[in-house]
Parts: structure tokens; C-alpha cells; sequence
């Protein structure tokens, strides 16, 4: 899942500045289960920009809505305040919803209410870690399901650093070192071998190497072209 | 009625949520005969606003004053808080708005137009007025003809003043009056005025509603003595002041609740001995155990299991009663069946022999008409209400098996339903198909309600109570009314998920104090299980959820409401979990501090971060919340759950450069009115000096 945090208000009330009547659009999809990009979270920011536009003097007033996705068009059908409406939207989607959404509503500038942050799990009641980064090359096969792209502070794939500490990362004396991590969990699995095997180089090209990223179902391309 | 899932496009049809309570209802409304919102006149009245209370009973019930004294409660029967420690008294609650409030304090629906055909009700007990009433308030006239010289049937006339007192029987009479009713007491229909005179007289339709009139006797020897009593005169009687000669040695035949009437009655009279004797057991009598137990407290004593053969007669006084064995009551198709054992015949010493054994109805006013009737029941059809007669309908014992006054009230509002359909020129169909009802609370749920001990009615001890006719279970107090009905669990007012909001993510599942939601496709909340705590609304972050039990946006709407009536000056919202204070201060009637406008819930549980922001934005300038500590809210982790909201509220005021002291946070709201005011007064300091 898609984990975002909201930016600080002192940013988005700076984005905001040049506009008048804003709406503050929610997603209902990832970002509401990270309880950041909710219709309640879209509602209490509309409140905390209309409480600050008079505290400030501003000419500012907000107004809420949400969707179910913001990546993908059907769900616009859905908005019951129309964006054209608005002199700029405060999406508080993930980056992908603002992204999307500006595309759809060419004529409505789309500002980003949130910072997209990881691709995580919940680890515990309100509290979500990083799992996975998208590389486009998945090798938890090997790794026994740690992530050492995700979970390692340095991305290494030959690790564990000369940074490890006690099990901690030198990066956050709180944050576990995935290598030692994978080390122990592919120990339990009896599937230490797996780190004697050479492989080779990573392809990064999958990452971002290769610019923006696409995925094609020729089955159903093929049926709406 | 939305079936099924609950969408967003359902939401937006609604005038407002709870509409959604037709979803489902309370096993108390549907044990009620007449469906009475027991859940929603519960509320009001654990909100302090009794007049709220009884517009909603009198919806459904005209005789809400009579009900409160002498109904049987089956929706107390029903109450599903018997599973968690004891039923609801919902009767007193019910008593004691419908007798603060009279005839003058609650609404009366007359329409402005009354001119549709005129109809002659005859009877004036439970089940005419309540036709005569319908009809009123459809537009119709109606006119009631009453034998006797008070209207009200039964309870004005025959059930005794100790368990109904005349002025509570007239609080209900004069309300229904109020609507255009029309009552001409002291007519006998049959008796010179027949009923198809009446139709010559310009009313379209008849409503027979004469209830069973006339007591049964036994045709056994010496039944005729003067000291041989028929109930129903003999109650009435008493009713109407006169004290019947008792004697000293009273048996009063029969076991059922008319019988113990009769019998306590007799003791109030001065009789020195009184029996009830009859054909049951002490398990297989139809008198409610109530009725039982407080006339043994009063000294009535029991004969089972014997039927009278003969009142012996010496120099002209009745000296006693040959009564024999009873083997059996009922067969085994549970039919009324009574066998005797003629060698076991007793001699039951008395001077005074009250018959009690039933009543049955008084057909004079069918002679010379076109009416007919089988062995001694008015022919009728029960669907529709008709006779044999069209334009003639029937209701009320006189049609019906022998019930109680609630149960009359459903026949007779039944039947102006079938009035109204023939005068309408339609075919009568009555449709009396009710919502599913909600199961009982599973044994884990009841396990995490906090348990509040039921009220006990103050009640005069039997030796004080019976040497008089005064009543003798007292209204309780404005205090344990209210705590009472804050027992109420609001059973079916709970949370309802909109599906196609909900993301899954589980805040609901995690959040629940009584651990109810499950979350399959999306998060699923059962109404058997649900607590209407609210927790989990305000906690969604998809507003995927709203209450039945009230709007969506109720506490927005009620704080704009609040501050536009504040003055001028600095405005507080002060927001005060409820479940503990008086009626004034629920209702607003108690001084106010200054400025600061008090808004009661039953508890902080539902109130949320966006609610406590939308009061600053609504032009508060400051926000207190007063919660119930922990334990002493009528919901779990309230407390908590409540802190850490202010908490939150208050971190983003700071965020966008607003002084957190704008919002407070107090938790005394169970320590009473002075110590609520004082941490209001300085929460109140707090805010402004920020």
C-alpha cells in the first residue's frame, strides 16, 4: 500500500496563496487507510484552512469531497463539487492521484496536500513501515522476503555494512539491519546457501533507468483500442 | 426501507439517517401492539425533554397515561438489556412523562380540516377512542357513544383506583378530545337510538367498540343470593365511591387479574377474610405474578384447583361454598378443559361470593338489527374489521380475545384504518408487516456493558396500602427517571457502514470498545452487537460510517443553533458527556455561565476531531469537551479515546499558528453541576487568556 503523511501547513498555506476558493480532494483508497487521505482528514484540513484564512486574514475559503481513487478516471463521476469550480484543488491523494488528476482536469491547477512516502505495511495500530521501494526487480526470493532495497538504509544487495551495530542501523540506532535480518531469517530457513550464490548486477534499468514506468495488459489494451 | 447494503446513493435519498432505524427494530417496539418507539421516547427522556417523550408514545399509544399505570409492558418483557443485568422499567418512565406532561403538554395533530363523513363510534374505552381518534386525525368526525357517564371504558370505570386513579384515565380522554373527538356519554346504543338509526342520522360508517360488558355467572345453586357479586358491578361500584357490602369472609371465584381486582378490592373494603379460589394452579393462573404476589402481601389467600358446585345458604346468608376437586385444567391440545373429582368436595367457609370468572359481551344492541352474531361473538371478519353489515366495523374485546388496554388501542387504530379505506372507496388491506427485529446481545457483548442497577418503584408496604383505595406504587423521581432511561442500550440505533466507502482499513475493527466490527469485503458491524457508542464514527477516515440513530450532521447543526443564541462577546462551545446530569441541564434550563453554550450528549464517545474544529469554524472561539472519566462513561475507553482527540485538535490549531488553549479538556462530567461549572469557568479563563 501507498503511505503518505500530510505536508506541514505552513507549506500548503504557501501553495494555497494565490487562490481563493479551494477544494480539498480526498482519495479513498490507500491513503485513507494510512488515515492521511481520508474524507475525515480532507474534512478536518478544510476546517484547519478555514480557521487559518480568518486567523491570517486570508481571502480563502475550503471545501471538501472524495473519491474512491484518484488513479483512475471512472471515479470522477463520483464528485459531488465539481473541480472547474474551484481555483485550485489540494489533492490529498498520493502523488500518483495529484499526478492523474491534474491530467484529467487540465484547467484546474492540482496541488499536492500530502508527501507520498513508501510503499509499506501496517506494523502496528497507526503505524506503518517501508517494505518495499519499487525497484522493478523484485529479489525477496533470495533474501527471505526482506526487502534489501526497502529495508536497508543503503539500498545494498552484498550487505550487511560496516555501519551495523548490535543489530541496529548506524543510519537510526532504531532501525533494524536488514542484513542481518535476511542473514538470520534465511538461517531459520536453512537457505543460508542462498547468499553464497553469485548473481549478477542488478538491472536498475527497471527502476527508473529507463524513465516513466508502464504496464500494458495486451488483453485488455487490445479489446479498447 | 433500504434492504441490504447501505450505499452512499441510499444515504442521499434519506431526509436523514434515522430513517435508517425502519431498518430494524427493537424487540421492544415489536412487542409493543401498538409499535410504540420505545427507543426514541427513551432517548428523550434520558435527554430530560419529557414533552419530546410523550408526542413520540402518544404517535402510537392515546392511552399513553393509562399504559403508564396499568399496562402488562411487553416491551419490557422484551428488552434486551435482561441479558446484560435487568429489563428497562419502561412502563414507569412512560408513567411518569405522561403524568408530568397531562393532557395540555403534549402535541395535538388535529388537522385544520375535519370535513370528511361523519362516523359514530359506539364505546369509549381503549379501543373506540383510539379509533375515534385515527379517524380524527385523518380528517374525519367522529362521535363516541358511551353507556356509562364517563368516558374512558374499562380503566375509567371498573379497574380499581388504587392501580388507576380517574384523573389519569382523564389526562388521555381530554387528549384525544383535543383532536375532534366528539364524546356523548350516558347513551346506550339499542336502547331507543339503534345503530341503524345512527346511519339515518348522517354517519357513514359505525365503529362497534363495546368491549366486554358483562360478567359471566355460574348456574350453580344460590348464584342468585344478594351477596353474590358479579365483578364487573361490583368493581364499578367501587369505582364509582360506592362500598358494596363485603361482609367479613369474602371468596372471589376465579384467577385471573379481574379476580384480584376483586379480591383486593375486598380487602380495602374491610373484609376480614378473602379467598380466591379457582380452577388453577398457581403456574397455570392467567393472573400476571405481579398481581399475585402483591395481592398475597396484602393478605388474599389461595385456593387451587377447585370448582364451585354450590353456595350453602343457611337462614337466608351464605355461610359458605361446596367446591370440588380439580384433576385438570386444561387437555392435552391445551384447550380450556377443566375435569373434577366429584368424591373430593370441601366446604369452603364465606358470607360474600364475588364471581370473577370472565366476561363476555353485551349484544343488546344488535336486537331488532341486522347484525348477526355466533354463539354470543358479533360476526366479523378480522382483517378487515367488518360485520355481516357494511359501513359496520368492530374492534376491541368485544371482537378480539380478551386483552389489555394496549392491546385494544392496536384494534381500534387498526380498524379506522379499515374506516378509512371504505370510505375511501377502496378495498380494505391493512398491511401489518413490521421491520426484522434485532436479536438478542451475544453473551461477549454483554459482558462490556457497564452494568447499572434498575430502579425500584417506591411502593407503600401492604398494611398501609391495604386499608384504602389510594394508589400505592408512587411516580418516581425526575433523578431515577433519568437514570432509568440512560439504561436504555438504544438497541438498533447503532453504526451503519457505507460499503462503497469503506476502505478496509480496519480503524473500526481496531478502535471498538465491545470488539463488534469484522471487516470481510468491507468493515461489517452487526446491529445485534452494536452499542451505538459512536467510537468508531468518529474514528473512520472515510466517514464510511453514520449512525441510525440520529443525522450525520446533528452536533454541527445544534453548535450554530447554540452560538447564533449566544451574545455578542466571546462565544464557548462547551461540549458535556451527559450521562449523569439533571434534566435542566440537559435542557438548558439551569443558569448559564456567560457566554458559554452547554451542548449534552449521552457521552463524548461520538465527538470527533472534525466536530471539535467545525465549532471554531462555526465562530466559537473557544471549545471545552467535559467527559466521564473512564468507568463512569456509559461506553468504554470514552475517556481515552476523547483525550487523545482534544489532544490531536489541539496540535493542529497549533500547526496553523492558533493557540491550542482554544480547545479544552475536562473530565468531570460525572462529579454534578458545580464541579462541571467550575472546570468549565476554568477552561473558560484558559481560552481567553491565550
Amino acid at each position: 500500500m501507498i503511505v503518505a503523511e500530510r505536508k506541514p501547513m505552513d507549506e500548503i498555506l504557501e501553495m494555497l496563496a494565490p487562490y481563493k476558493k479551494v477544494l480539498v480532494l480526498a482519495c479513498g483508497s490507500c491513503v485513507t487507510v494510512c488515515l492521511t487521505g481520508g474524507e475525515k482528514q480532507a474534512e478536518e484540513l478544510a476546517s484547519m484552512l478555514n480557521l487559518a484564512a480568518r486567523a491570517k486574514g486570508l481571502d480563502l475559503h475550503a471545501d471538501f469531497d472524495c473519491i474512491t481513487r484518484q488513479c483512475d478516471r471512472e471515479f470522477i463521476e463520483n464528485l459531488t463539487k465539481q473541480p472547474a469550480d474551484y481555483d485550485a484543488v489540494l489533492s490529498i491523494a498520493c502523488g500518483v492521484g495529484v499526478g492523474f488528476m491534474s491530467e484529467l482536469f487540465p484547467d484546474t491547477p492540482f496541488l499536492p496536500g500530502l508527501n507520498t512516502t513508501f510503499y509499506g505495511a501496517n506494523v502496528a495500530d497507526g503505524v506503518w513501515a517501508e517494505y518495499c521501494h519499487g525497484c522493478g526487480d523484485c529479489v525477496l526470493a533470495w533474501t527471505g522476503g526482506i526487502c534489501p532495497i526497502a529495508r536497508c538504509s543503503k539500498s545494498l544487495l552484498n550487505g550487511s555494512c560496516g555501519g551495523t551495530n548490535q543489530g541496529k542501523c548506524e543510519v537510526d540506532p532504531d532501525m533494524d539491519c536488514a542484513w542481518l535480518k535476511i542473514y538470520q531469517r534465511l538461517e531459520s530457513l536453512g537457505q543460508l546457501d542462498n547468499l553464497r550464490k553469485l548473481r549478477p548486477p542488478k538491472d536498475w534499468s527497471k527502476d527508473r533507468g529507463k524513465g516513466v514506468r508502464r504496464l500494458t495488459h495486451k488483453e485488455l489494451s487490445e479489446l479498447e483500442s | 426501507m433500504i434492504d441490504g447494503d447501505l450505499t452512499t446513493r441510499d444515504l442521499a435519498r434519506l431526509k436523514s439517517t434515522a430513517e435508517l432505524m425502519a431498518r430494524e427494530w427493537a424487540p421492544c417496539r415489536n412487542g409493543c401492539p401498538v409499535h410504540a418507539d420505545v427507543r426514541a421516547y427513551l432517548q428523550c427522556i434520558a435527554e430530560g425533554d419529557w414533552r419530546a417523550a410523550i408526542d413520540v408514545i402518544r404517535e402510537q399509544l392515546p392511552f399513553a397515561a393509562v399504559c403508564g399505570r396499568v399496562c402488562h409492558h411487553p416491551c419490557e418483557d422484551n428488552c434486551r438489556r435482561q441479558d446484560v443485568d435487568e429489563r428497562v422499567a419502561i412502563r414507569e418512565l412512560k408513567r411518569f412523562v405522561a403524568e408530568t406532561q397531562g393532557a395540555t403538554g403534549c402535541t395535538v395533530n388535529k388537522p385544520k380540516k375535519q370535513d370528511k363523513a361523519r362516523v359514530a363510534v359506539i364505546g369509549a374505552g381503549p379501543a373506540g377512542l383510539s379509533a375515534a381518534l385515527e379517524l380524527a386525525k385523518l380528517g374525519y368526525r367522529p362521535t363516541v357513544f358511551e353507556k356509562a357517564s364517563v368516558a374512558g371504558g374499562i380503566p375509567a370505570t371498573t379497574i380499581p383506583r388504587y392501580r388507576l386513579p380517574l384523573e389519569v384515565v382523564r389526562i388521555d380522554v381530554d387528549w384525544i378530545c383535543a383532536h375532534g373527538v366528539e364524546i356523548v356519554t350516558g347513551v346506550e346504543i339499542g336502547k331507543g337510538k339503534t345503530i341503524a338509526r345512527l346511519r339515518g342520522d348522517g354517519f357513514e360508517a359505525v365503529v362497534i367498540a363495546t368491549g366486554l360488558a358483562s360478567s359471566r355467572s355460574l348456574p350453580i345453586p344460590n348464584a342468585d343470593h344478594k351477596d353474590v357479586h358479579l365483578v364487573l358491578d361490583f368493581l364499578q361500584a367501587v369505582s364509582a365511591g360506592e362500598a358494596p357490602n363485603v361482609g367479613q369472609n369474602v371468596l372471589v371465584i376465579g384467577g385471573g387479574n379481574v379476580a384480584m381486582d376483586a379480591a383486593r378490592s375486598a380487602v380495602r373494603l374491610g373484609a376480614k377474610t378473602v379467598r380466591a379460589m379457582c380452577l388453577e394452579n398457581e403456574e397455570e393462573m392467567p393472573a400476571w405474578s405481579w398481581e399475585q404476589e402483591e395481592a398475597r402481601d396484602e393478605g388474599v389467600e389461595f385456593i387451587h384447583r377447585r370448582g364451585p358446585v354450590e353456595i350453602i345458604v343457611k337462614d337466608g346468608k351464605i355461610v359458605g361454598m361446596k367446591a370440588r376437586r380439580v384433576t385438570r385444567v386444561f387437555n392435552e391440545q391445551k384447550k380450556f378443559d377443566p375435569q373434577y373429582d366429584d368424591s373430593d368436595v370441601i366446604d369452603v367457609a364465606c358470607d360474600t361470593v364475588i364471581f370473577a370468572i370472565g366476561q363476555m359481551a353485551d349484544l343488546g344492541f344488535i336486537e331488532g338489527g341486522e347484525l348477526a352474531a355466533e354463539r354470543g361473538r358479533l360476526t366479523y371478519t378480522a382483517a378487515t374489521h367488518e360485520t355481516s353489515v357494511a359501513g359496520v366495523f368492530a374492534c376491541g374485546e368485544i371482537v378480539t380475545p380478551p386483552g389489555s388496554v394496549v392491546e385494544a388501542c392496536a384494534s381500534g387504530r387498526r380498524c379506522a384504518k379499515a374506516v378509512d379505506q371504505f370510505l375511501s372507496g377502496k378495498s380494505i388491506q391493512i398491511d401489518d408487516s413490521t421491520p426484522p427485529v434485532i436479536d438478542t446481545i451475544p453473551e461477549a457483548t454483554a459482558e462490556k456493558v457497564l452494568k447499572v442497577d434498575r430502579v425500584t418503584v417506591p411502593t407503600d408496604a401492604a398494611e398501609k396500602r391495604k386499608t384504602n383505595f389510594e394508589q400505592f406504587e408512587h411516580t418516581l423521581d425526575e433523578a431515577a427517571v433519568l437514570r432509568e432511561a440512560r439504561r436504555c442500550m438504544g438497541c438498533g440505533g447503532g453504526a451503519e457502514v457505507i460499503v462503497d466507502k469503506c476502505a478496509a482499513c480496519l480503524t473500526c475493527l481496531r478502535v471498538c470498545p465491545f470488539d463488534i466490527p469484522v471487516v470481510t469485503d468491507v468493515a461489517r458491524i452487526e446491529s445485534d452487537k452494536c452499542q451505538a457508542c459512536g467510537i468508531c464514527i468518529a474514528e473512520c477516515p472515510a466517514n464510511a460510517i453514520v449512525p441510525r440513530s440520529r443525522a450525520v450532521d446533528e452536533l454541527v447543526r445544534r453548535t450554530a443553533a447554540a452560538l447564533a443564541k449566544t451574545p455578542k462577546g466571546k462565544k464557548i462551545i462547551a461540549y458535556i458527556g451527559g450521562f449523569r446530569c439533571t434534566a435542566d441541564e440537559w435542557m438548558g434550563r439551569s443558569e448559564p455561565i456567560p457566554g458559554v453554550a452547554e451542548l449534552y450528549h449521552a457521552s463524548t464517545s461520538r465527538l470527533g476531531v472534525p466536530e471539535l474544529l467545525h465549532a471554531l469554524e462555526a465562530g466559537a472561539d473557544g471549545v471545552v469537551v467535559v467527559s466521564c472519566p473512564d468507568g463512569t462513561d456509559r461506553y468504554p475507553t470514552t475517556a481515552t479515546r476523547t483525550k487523545k482527540r482534544v489532544e490531536q485538535a489541539r496540535e493542529l490549531l497549533g500547526e496553523i499558528g492558533l493557540s491550542p488553549e482554544k480547545v479544552q479538556l475536562a473530565e468531570t462530567a460525572d462529579k454534578g453541576r458545580d464541579a462541571v461549572r467550575e472546570a468549565i469557568r476554568e477552561a473558560v479563563v484558559k481560552i481567553t487568556e491565550e
